[in-house]
């Protein structure tokens, strides 16, 4: 027993971090903040699906040409657009998911806009096994808690650019946010991949010591941010990968994103640095997407 | 019991435990972040999923589970918990128990594989039934209890259980 006394005396001599009660409270608000937003977005998903069923059944209906006639259209950036195509659900206890997919309309590189649309189903349907898997695994080991919300967001929808974010987040026994992105130049009808808007691979380093230089900056100002870029952090930030997760703001900025945990405790959450365009003007090949 | 009044009991609860949740997390990972950030996702985890919680009374227990869930989960994540966990090796391996010429308690605790050890904290240290544990763990009485004795007795400690 004395051997007990000695070990509940450690346990009960942790420190407790004054920013814990900060923690506590920022969680609680961040969950009453997103069920007021969840409510209303549920409502214009509803509507915006309603819209595009009512649009397609009526073109299908009325006449055939004009499915035809909309391709011919010669602005094309504007039809461009973007519509769940289909939804998973499961509503069980202790068990959710809800997966909305995404699919691209309206470009004219058919090539493209079928790969981009596979991708997303492909990625959507192996998220969808592998929850159902996990939630057999889980029912065999007696059950539990497990959620995963899969969706998209519109980053930026201009006359040339379109820039698609989908994201997974494990609500509940897990715990990950992952943010990707496309972006696409509806004009040209090709798809922007980061290493193509540079001259060479130096891109690499000038983004991020900026990243870096505004981590550091941000901690400065606000103690409550924190991000693993110091030597000495278990695993610091040392830079972007090639292919790191960006998309293009509507007012032509480049903005570099980061998952949940990739360069910050969790609590920071998904992150996202815009990189001011003075800082890329040696190494962009043109000023034809970033402004 | 309403939706709401299970939200505002929830809360209160979440509210005044913060300090056992935190110390839970941190003889964890031993490690402050990890720790918030496990705290601060229970908590959303048990906000988000209030609905499967029908019973007041059941929500230490049920508060727990989501916690080292939680705890487990941050931890594969960083890499510092194989998925074939300890205790999975330890039962298909044969027993044997480890002798120490200095034997250092704490440093014996901190290397019980993390299951006996989570057990012994709720047991001793959050003073939880061993019914309560089993419940938070999903798994039987028994099961607990010899998991129990054996991480005792890997700290050659003697004692009713």
């Amino acid at each position: 027993m004395e051997k007990i006394r000695e070990l509940k005396k450690n346990y009960e001599d942790v420190q407790i971090p004054e920013e814990l009660d900060f923690v506590v409270r920022k969680a609680i608000n961040t969950h009453k903040r997103k069920l007021k937003k969840r409510s209303k977005k549920e409502l214009k998903w509803a509507s915006g699906v309603a819209a595009a069923v009512i649009i397609l059944t009526v073109a299908v209906n009325t006449n055939s040409s004009i499915a035809y006639a909309m391709s011919e259209v010669p602005v094309v950036g504007k039809l461009v657009k973007v519509l769940m195509v289909r939804e998973y659900m499961i509503k069980e206890d202790t068990y959710n998911a809800e997966v909305k997919v995404p699919a691209v309309e309206g470009l004219e590189n058919q090539g493209l806009q079928n790969s981009l649309n596979e991708k997303y189903l492909a990625e959507n349907e192996k998220l969808y096994a592998e929850f159902s898997k996990d939630i057999e695994d889980l029912k065999a080991a007696g059950g539990g808690h497990l959620g995963v919300n899969s969706g998209y967001v519109i980053k930026t929808d201009t006359d040339k650019i379109l820039s698609i974010g989908r994201y997974v987040v494990n609500t509940v026994g897990s715990s990950s946010t992952t943010f990707k992105y496309d972006t696409v130049d509806k004009q040209n009808q090709i798809l922007i991949v980061l290493p193509s808007l540079f001259k060479d691979d130096s891109y690499i380093d000038v983004i991020s010591e900026n990243i870096k230089a505004q981590m550091r900056q941000q901690m400065k100002e606000d103690t409550q941010k924190f991000y693993w870029v110091e030597e000495g952090d278990i695993s610091p930030f040392e830079k972007i990968k090639a292919d790191q997760s960006f998309y293009i703001s509507s007012n032509h900025k480049l903005v570099i994103s980061f998952d949940k945990y990739e360069v910050a405790p969790g609590y920071m959450g998904v992150i996202e640095f815009e990189v001011p365009t003075e800082a890329l003007s040696n190494v962009l090949v043109s000023n034809e997407y970033i402004k | 019991m309403k939706k709401n009044k299970m939200y505002g009991v929830l809360e209160d609860f979440i509210i005044q435990n913060k300090e056992s949740h935190y110390r839970l997390a941190y003889s964890y990972t031993k490690n402050k972040e990890d720790a918030l950030d496990i705290v601060q996702e229970s908590i959303l985890k048990a906000l988000n999923s209030v609905d499967s919680l029908a019973n007041a009374e059941h929500i230490k227990t049920w508060f727990y589970r989501i916690l080292v869930n939680t705890s487990l989960d941050v931890l594969r994540k960083k890499g510092k918990l194989s998925y074939v966990e300890d205790i999975v090796l330890e039962m298909n391996s044969e027993e044997k128990v480890d002798i120490y010429e200095n034997f250092d308690l704490q440093n014996a605790m901190d290397n019980l594989p993390h299951h006996y050890r989570l057990i012994i904290s709720f047991r001793y240290f959050e003073d939880l039934k061993l019914e309560e544990i089993a419940a938070i763990l999903g798994e039987n009485l028994n099961t607990v209890k010899t998991q129990l004795y054996a991480g005792l007795k890997r700290l050659r400690i003697e004692m009713e259980v």
